[in-house]
């Protein structure tokens, strides 16, 4: 289906969340929707799956300009979108899920019924990895993506919104999820993907939409695509650079000693960190990269081994220390694990602290030094009376770092920090992860993104079923390298880790 | 929790208020009474009189220890229904003191028998509180079963071992002495358990939202996992507002023992335990707004019993009227809860 939108307008309050945009998308094709967080991206692609009417401007379907007014109607045109947040029942199983959505399905359809047959020849044409009989909930994420995606295909949709497909997924499943979107177009389907990530754009688009503050600023075909022309389009000036790391010093001392633990899938687990040096962590996802950032946090008890910061115990079996005021956590998904979402952004910067306010908490000077810290690390609304559960997951991320680096830690362990980050945010979180090694803190940082890794880290260590089986001077290795250890091709018997 | 009392919450309570009295008057139109006189008569029966307006607040007084006691675990996430047994239990173990040393002077009996009365309550609470952190039962289950074990226990004490016997098959224990009486006020049925439930409810509140304390639990509330990750225990501070809810429950159980009934009965809580929790549920953790709703229940209760004998209205109506009380208010809760997120959604979706 050939799109146009042709000067659209949308305001929210204050904001101008899209504004004056025309924007095409044609048949065959995958055009990336390239923007920042806020940059209004989502906004465009609600208005014409009919969420929000524009104030301004109209929708042009294949040639005809057409009152989209709802996604029912949408739907009824031929546009189907997929979500960030899943639509999927969890209890349900696969096919179950998709007789919901069929429009002529009756609502006294039951399990038996003879017209589920229809959506299981739909399942095994799109999916046919997957079990029809599967629960949902049972699924990974990249799993349960392809079956929305499954979803709105079997409505027939000759124009399918991707809203940030692969913030969620690892690596592996985002080249299935490429794959996927290739054949999409390849079937005649016009394809938007909104993203901010450019691997994204180099794996699958044919064209590139850049928006920036509610307004397109550029349209390019993503052949001859210059990456750093299209970074400044997206944040506007050129990107923060994060300073390269300062040499490593060989002789500095051991800060971070991770002693053979074991704690859930971890296995013998040794590691050192020393002043001033950041090590990153890769590994195919489900190695044991979280339960390591677990174990050191403290949320994950260890069985056996045992983890010295700066000469002193912090972790040991049946030890349970209170949390250390000289490390700092920083957990995956910091909504679920480490803020307070009903709570106002000043008690959550203060949360370490809490134990150590007097009896009544003077809630001015809490203010006061959250809004030094809001100020620092760029965290909005810039409030520090907003609720942390109103944030974005960006700004949540920053709020995380300002709590946890602000205090010069020793030691830092951070889980996929920048998961979900745009270019700027994430740049502002590296800055501040990375400007503390300079000041002699260790730092431990997993991540997924080895690009990242191989240019901030002075060092990787590659975790393979729950334990390091080699550590890599990042300065030397390869793509090839790191992935063959990742996977464990590269691994001779009896691999010693550092 | 929302701990305020401005001026979105009073249009809040205007509106509830608004839609009561609509559906209070529909339903007796339904029944065919006037509905404007009824509700005039309800309002005569609730706070008309001097004796009117004290037995309501006699009625709220155990309501309202009931509601704190419900409150008090929940700050911190846990939704406790035992305040009806942890009432029970308060007044056994109160009466108990009484039942031992019934000749002990006002000054030592006193003391004595409330803060056994608060003793036993938080012993009552003790248990499912234990078994919530030690074996993560499910508190609302093991307090709501724990219920019927006190209000039976006390059942069997007043027809067996504790049985007065000379009170020709009346089921209960002897009359209190003169010094277990806890003292009536301004020569009214209501008695000294109003003022202590008061300024417990003003102590509560500020340590809820000025101290440290409070904080902790609203952490908890919010995220546990993030308040152990900053080196909070959740464990203790369940245990601790277990402790906390039980003890103020078993004041009510005993406070109404030793001022009202003056001697244990059966049927001693006359549904306070239920009434605190509903108080409790639509104040929303709120104390400021537990206050005012367990006067206003306590009213409607007693206008209830007032009614019965005036008006000829069957007592059960009164509690149709509070069950559309407790609609109205979760009603336009609920429909303001909504409005304000849907408003949050559309500024911050962009």
């Amino acid at each position: 289906m050939h799109i146009r939108l042709h000067g659209i307008s949308k305001r929210f309050g204050q904001v101008q969340a899209v504004d004056r945009v025309d924007f095409e998308a044609r048949p065959g094709t995958v055009t990336a929707l390239l923007g920042e967080n806020g940059a209004g991206k989502s906004t465009l692609m609600k208005l014409l799956f009919g969420l929000h009417r524009p104030d301004a401007g109209y929708i042009e379907l294949d040639g005809q300009t057409q009152l989209v007014d709802s996604p029912r109607t949408a739907i009824r045109f031929g546009i189907g979108m997929v979500f960030q947040q899943f639509s999927l029942i969890g209890s349900l199983t696969v096919r179950e899920n998709l007789a919901l959505v069929l429009p002529q399905g009756a609502w006294w359809i039951g399990r038996g019924a003879r017209r589920l047959a229809a959506i299981d020849r739909h399942l095994a044409a799109v999916l046919p990895e997957i079990d029809p009989n599967a629960r949902v909930a049972d699924l990974s994420v990249g799993q349960v993506q392809s079956v929305e995606l499954a979803k709105v295909l079997l409505l027939r949709a000759r124009c399918v919104i991707l809203d940030e497909p692969s913030a969620v997924l690892s690596p592996t499943e985002a080249q299935q999820l490429w794959r996927s979107i290739r054949q999409l177009a390849e079937r005649g389907l016009s394809v938007v993907l909104i993203t901010h990530k450019l691997a994204d754009v180099r794996a699958c688009a044919d064209r590139v939409s850049v928006m920036r503050a509610g307004r397109l600023v550029g349209d390019v075909p993503a052949g001859d695509l210059d990456e750093a022309a299209v970074v400044r389009l997206m944040v506007g000036h050129a990107p923060d650079k994060v300073r390269t790391p300062l040499p490593r010093d060989p002789a500095a001392r051991v800060r971070l000693w991770v002693k053979a633990i074991r704690a859930g899938s971890l296995n013998e687990l040794s590691l050192q960190v020393h002043a001033g040096e950041i090590v990153g962590v890769a590994g195919v996802s489900g190695s044991g990269q979280t339960e390591l950032a677990q174990a050191l946090g403290g949320v994950l008890p260890v069985q056996a081994g045992e983890v010295i910061l700066d000469g002193e115990r912090l972790r040991a079996p049946r030890y349970s220390s209170p949390t250390s005021a000289k490390l700092a956590y920083i957990p995956e998904q910091p909504l679920l694990n480490a803020v307070a979402p009903d709570l106002s952004l000043s008690v959550n910067l203060a949360l370490k602290r809490v134990a150590g306010l007097s009896f009544v908490p003077d809630r001015r000077q809490l203010e006061r030094h959250a809004s030094a810290l809001i100020a620092r690390f760029d965290v909005r609304p810039p409030d520090p009376r907003a609720l942390a559960g109103w944030l974005s997951g960006g700004n949540l991320q920053k709020l995380v770092a300002a709590r946890e680096l602000s205090e010069s830690p020793a030691v830092v362990v951070a889980c996929y920090p920048t998961m979900g980050l745009d270019i700027t945010a994430a740049a502002q979180v590296y800055e501040s992860l990375f400007g503390l090694a300079r000041e002699g803190s260790a730092v431990l940082w997993i991540s997924e993104d080895l690009d990242d890794l191989m240019t901030h880290a002075h060092r990787i260590a590659v975790m393979l079923d729950g334990r390091v089986v080699r550590v890599l001077d990042a300065a030397e290795t390869t793509l090839a390298e790191l992935g063959s250890w990742m996977t464990g091709s590269g691994v001779r018997p009896c691999a010693k880790s550092a | 929790m929302d701990d305020g009392l401005g001026s979105a919450a009073l249009r809040e309570i205007g509106l509830s208020a608004a839609a009561f009295i609509a559906l209070s008057a529909l339903f007796f139109g339904l029944i065919g009474r006037e509905p404007i006189a009824m509700l005039g008569a309800i309002a005569e029966a609730s706070v008309g009189s001097g004796y009117a307006l004290g037995e309501s607040v006699l009625r709220a007084t155990p309501i309202l220890l009931c509601a704190l006691a419900t409150l008090t675990p929940a700050r911190v996430g846990q939704m406790s229904v035992g305040a009806e047994g942890q009432l029970y239990f308060g007044a056994l173990t109160g009466t108990g003191v009484v039942l031992a040393f019934p000749q002990a002077p006002s000054v030592v009996l006193m003391p004595a028998l409330l803060a056994a009365g608060a003793a036993g309550g938080a012993l009552w609470a003790l248990l499912p509180a234990l078994l919530r952190v030690a074996a993560r039962v499910n508190e609302t289950i093991s307090t709501l079963l724990l219920n019927y074990v006190a209000a039976l226990l006390v059942t069997w004490l007043v027809y067996g071992p504790w049985k007065n016997p000379h009170s020709q098959g009346w089921p209960a224990t002897i009359d209190f002495p003169d010094a277990a009486r806890l003292p009536t006020l301004w020569d009214s049925r209501v008695h000294a358990g109003l003022l202590l439930a008061l300024a417990l409810a003003v102590l509560l509140h500020g340590l809820f939202t000025r101290t440290r304390w409070g904080l902790v639990l609203d952490i908890l509330r919010s995220n546990p996992r993030a308040g152990q990750q900053a080196g909070l225990s959740l464990a203790r501070q369940i245990v601790l507002t277990m402790l906390i809810g039980g003890a103020l429950a078993g004041l009510a159980g005993i406070a109404e023992t030793s001022a009202v009934q003056g001697r244990l009965q059966a049927d001693l809580s006359n549904g306070a335990g239920l009434s605190g929790f509903l108080v409790a549920w639509l104040a929303r953790g709120n104390v400021l707004r537990a206050i005012a709703l367990a006067l206003l229940v306590g009213a409607l209760l007693a206008a209830g019993d007032g009614l019965q004998m005036s008006a000829g209205v069957p007592s059960s109506a009164t509690l149709v009227v509070q069950g559309l009380l407790f609609v109205a208010v979760l009603g336009v809760g609920g429909w303001r809860a909504r409005a304000m997120a849907s408003r949050r959604t559309g500024a911050v979706d962009v």
